[in-house]
């Protein structure tokens, strides 16, 4: 026994000389690293090559782990070892971050370094700011318009869609793919719905639906835009059968994960349309069965409503105990630069950051899809989107936890829409309540708002009938 | 006879469809590993266009063919990273369990059994909850980043030193008896006569511990900021991003990563199964 100890022991130490002989010095002498916590997209290589160039003497190393992954950049951050420039990739995610002391507020440096809000989209203003504070800046934009596959179109003999079609229009161009023959016998699914969150949400801004009311006090999410929202949602997936559910994509695919099965059947030919941003093409490489079959038009419209949708954006912010916040400061300024963008116009990573490189479907095209007609309803989208609106009152990412719960329970008839919706409303009233409640510093937050001093039955006045 | 036939015959069928289904998902695995992107999504288990291609491409020994560049994956690195992680663990955390269940079972001592329970009471403790105190503490010390903070905290476990207690248990005191009498002290009746008694009971654990250790994903993922410390589950999140998720090279990746793990499960299963039950007989 005690050999078999001994040879495992030698076994490891042995490992461990090979381990720490072939480590290579994180260190460079005379250069400043700082880390970005991003995804493990293989482009970031080139970002991050042209930033050290444009900036020697800094160095971007990409630490993909905390790419979306909030557990570690929460443990690290709180522990003062977190990354020096952090991706945040929605509002939500933004206001959780803020609220829990983790972003620097940018507001001080953003004019003088040439990345304030109006070095980008004017519609993405109220995504970057929180309390009328910076705290990010755009890595790309997106802003959903449906994309689909003109093959299938072809093999099924329906006609194209066409910018200023309505959701009425959709759905018979849905049942038209179901019903009608293809020609090479295959079956085809209308439309891949691959984050119901985000179709909830484009039906709901093309309704012209708020979740809250200005002062942020009341959710509106019971108001007979969010109503019609959900019964039409529901209505696509069980009466009209245009829209499979996320359990029927999910049992179809064999695929999960970023993107989910309806991005991988739309990929391989199997859904006729998509609601996505422009950064979809960059899996075209990946899939040469759909490359030059793809078209792009605008949201639906609701009724005679202009085409809305959201928009928001994978937006860096700068870890508030980085070590490195100056250089930190550079790697937004980069972002902000006319070269960045340029580099994300070719790899087709969604809208850049610098609205000037994206002022038409022809400044866009890039060898993935040289087409400029499918680049320009992505433009004209961002026009018209908005960002989620959100309340000081209520956390952001509880919100959407809870929406989605609904969502999933209209989807799987658990619950009417009516019911799911007013259920959510008030749940998320009661909630802004009890945070008011037991926290002092949204208390003061109420008085600047209302312009009243608080008083714990200021509910009746704002919620009203809304409450039980 | 003819009902008992009928009946062992059912049972066989019933264990056959349990089996089956459990072995589909590793079935599909190996057979998307040999797909092309292409029709990586499809659902039939035997690939149209076969092809060997995905492991080389995983292995950085070849480009991707869509894209016509290498992965920059340092596939060999991550692999050796999880072996010696996990020989690591391994190592440390059976010698010190033994060394603990030694104390905790051949040994009496004022408090003993109240010590035990607490330190078995620490099983009880999510690891959620702790997380960031042991970060804290691992940055404190300086070991973000590096392979002690990977190794050492998983040097001790309260399971591991419960399962040999239990196991240790079983064997008659008698022994230890005859031992003393001999002049022997603790340390050559724990290393001639328990520990090779206790050998089933070593070689679970060994393996349990293994298999989870190389596995481990959640705390290297925190505790790691540098690729070339990473272990191939922290690794082969490069094969996952908003460039797409690619289901065949991470299914290649992950079958190269199993092999040895069925490996040593194939060899060491009769061990693991008689260390488990022998040490549950006797409590």
């Amino acid at each position: 026994m005690k050999w078999v100890f001994a040879g495992v022991l030698l076994l490891f130490a042995g490992m461990g000389l090979v381990a720490w002989a072939t480590l290579v010095p994180a260190e460079t002498p005379g250069v400043v690293r700082i880390r970005w916590a991003t995804d493990a997209n293989p482009a970031r290589d080139v970002q991050t090559r042209l930033f050290s160039e444009m900036y020697p003497g800094v160095e971007v190393v990409v630490d993909p782990g905390l790419g979306g992954d909030q557990t570690k950049l929460i443990v690290q951050c709180a522990t003062g070892t977190g990354p020096d420039v952090v991706d945040v990739y929605s509002k939500e995610q933004m206001m959780a971050l803020v609220d829990a002391g983790i972003l620097l507020d940018l507001t001080p440096y953003a004019e003088t370094m040439g990345f304030g809000v109006d070095k980008t989209y004017p519609a993405m203003e109220g995504g970057l700011v929180v309390d009328g504070r910076q705290y990010r800046f755009p890595c790309n934009v997106w802003a959903n318009c449906v994309v689909y596959n003109k093959r299938i179109f072809d093999d099924h003999g329906v006609p194209y869609p066409r910018d200023g079609w309505t959701w009425d229009e959709f759905i018979r161009v849905g049942k038209q793919l179901k019903e009608t023959p293809s020609k090479s016998g295959e079956e085809h699914i209308p439309f891949a719905n691959w984050n119901n969150t985000w179709l909830f949400g484009d039906l709901f801004w093309g309704a012209g639906g708020r979740f809250y009311t200005e002062d942020g006090l009341t959710c509106l999410l019971d108001s007979k835009e969010a109503i019609w929202t959900m019964r039409f949602y529901h209505d696509l997936m069980h009466v009209h059968n245009v829209v499979p559910t996320a359990a029927q994509l999910a049992s179809i695919s064999s695929q999960g994960g970023w993107g989910s099965g309806g991005l991988t059947l739309f990929s391989g030919g199997k859904a006729a349309m998509i609601s996505i941003g422009r950064w979809y093409i960059i899996q075209v490489p990946n899939y040469p069965q759909i490359a030059g079959a793809l078209g792009a038009v605008r949201l639906p419209r609701v009724g005679n409503r202009e085409s809305s949708g959201m928009t928001d954006a994978r937006a860096a912010g700068i870890n508030i105990k980085s070590h490195h916040i100056q250089e930190a400061l550079k790697f937004l300024q980069y972002l902000a630069s006319p070269e960045y963008s340029a580099l994300i116009v070719k790899d087709g990573d969604s809208l850049p950051p610098n609205p000037l490189l994206a002022q038409s479907g022809k400044a866009l095209v890039n060898p993935a899809v040289p087409d400029p007609a499918f680049h320009q309803p992505f433009v004209d989208a961002e026009k018209s989107a908005r960002p989620v609106d959100t309340s000081p009152f209520v956390d952001a990412l509880q919100v959407q936890r809870w929406l989605v719960e609904h969502i999933d329970k209209v989807e799987n008839k658990l619950m009417t829409p009516e019911e799911a919706m007013k259920e959510l409303t008030h749940a998320i009233n009661q909630q802004i309540r009890i945070n008011l409640e037991r926290q002092p510093h949204l208390q003061r937050k109420y008085e600047r708002v209302t312009g009243r001093p608080y008083e714990p039955g200021w509910w009746r006045q704002y919620q009203g009938t809304r409450v039980d | 006879m003819t009902r008992r036939k009928l009946s062992n015959a059912a049972r066989f069928v019933i264990l056959c469809i349990i089996g089956f289904s459990i072995c589909i998902p590793f079935v599909w695995m190996v057979s998307a590993s040999f797909k092309p992107r292409a029709e990586v999504e499809e659902v039939n288990i035997v690939p149209h266009q076969p092809t060997t291609r995905n492991y080389p491409i995983v292995m950085d020994l070849e480009p991707d063919p869509v894209t016509g560049k290498k992965l920059n994956m340092r596939f060999g690195r991550w692999y050796f990273n999880s072996v010696f992680i996990a020989v690591g663990v391994t190592f440390l955390q059976v010698l010190t369990s033994a060394m603990a269940a030694y104390a905790f079972s051949r040994i009496r001592w004022a408090g003993r059994d109240t010590v035990f329970l607490l330190y078995l009471a620490t099983m009880m403790i999510p690891g959620v909850v702790t997380m960031i105190p042991n970060f804290q503490i691992m940055v404190s010390l300086g070991f973000l980043n590096t392979y002690r903070g990977l190794i050492l905290p998983a040097a001790f476990s309260a399971f591991g030193t419960f399962l040999l207690r239990q196991f240790m248990l079983s064997i008659p005191r008698s022994l230890d008896e005859a031992a003393e009498i001999d002049g022997a002290r603790h340390w050559q009746i724990f290393w001639d006569v328990i520990m090779p008694l206790a050998r089933p009971g070593l070689i679970a654990l060994a393996i349990i511990t293994f298999l989870g250790a190389y596995q481990s994903f959640f705390w290297p993922l925190i505790m790691l900021n540098d690729a070339q410390f990473y272990p191939m589950p922290v690794g082969m999140l490069a094969l996952d991003s908003s460039y797409g998720r690619q289901t065949e090279l991470i299914m290649a990746a992950t079958v190269m990563n199993v092999v040895p793990l069925i490996i040593i499960f194939v060899l060491f299963q009769k061990f693991l199964v008689k260390g488990l039950q022998l040490g549950g007989v006797k409590g």
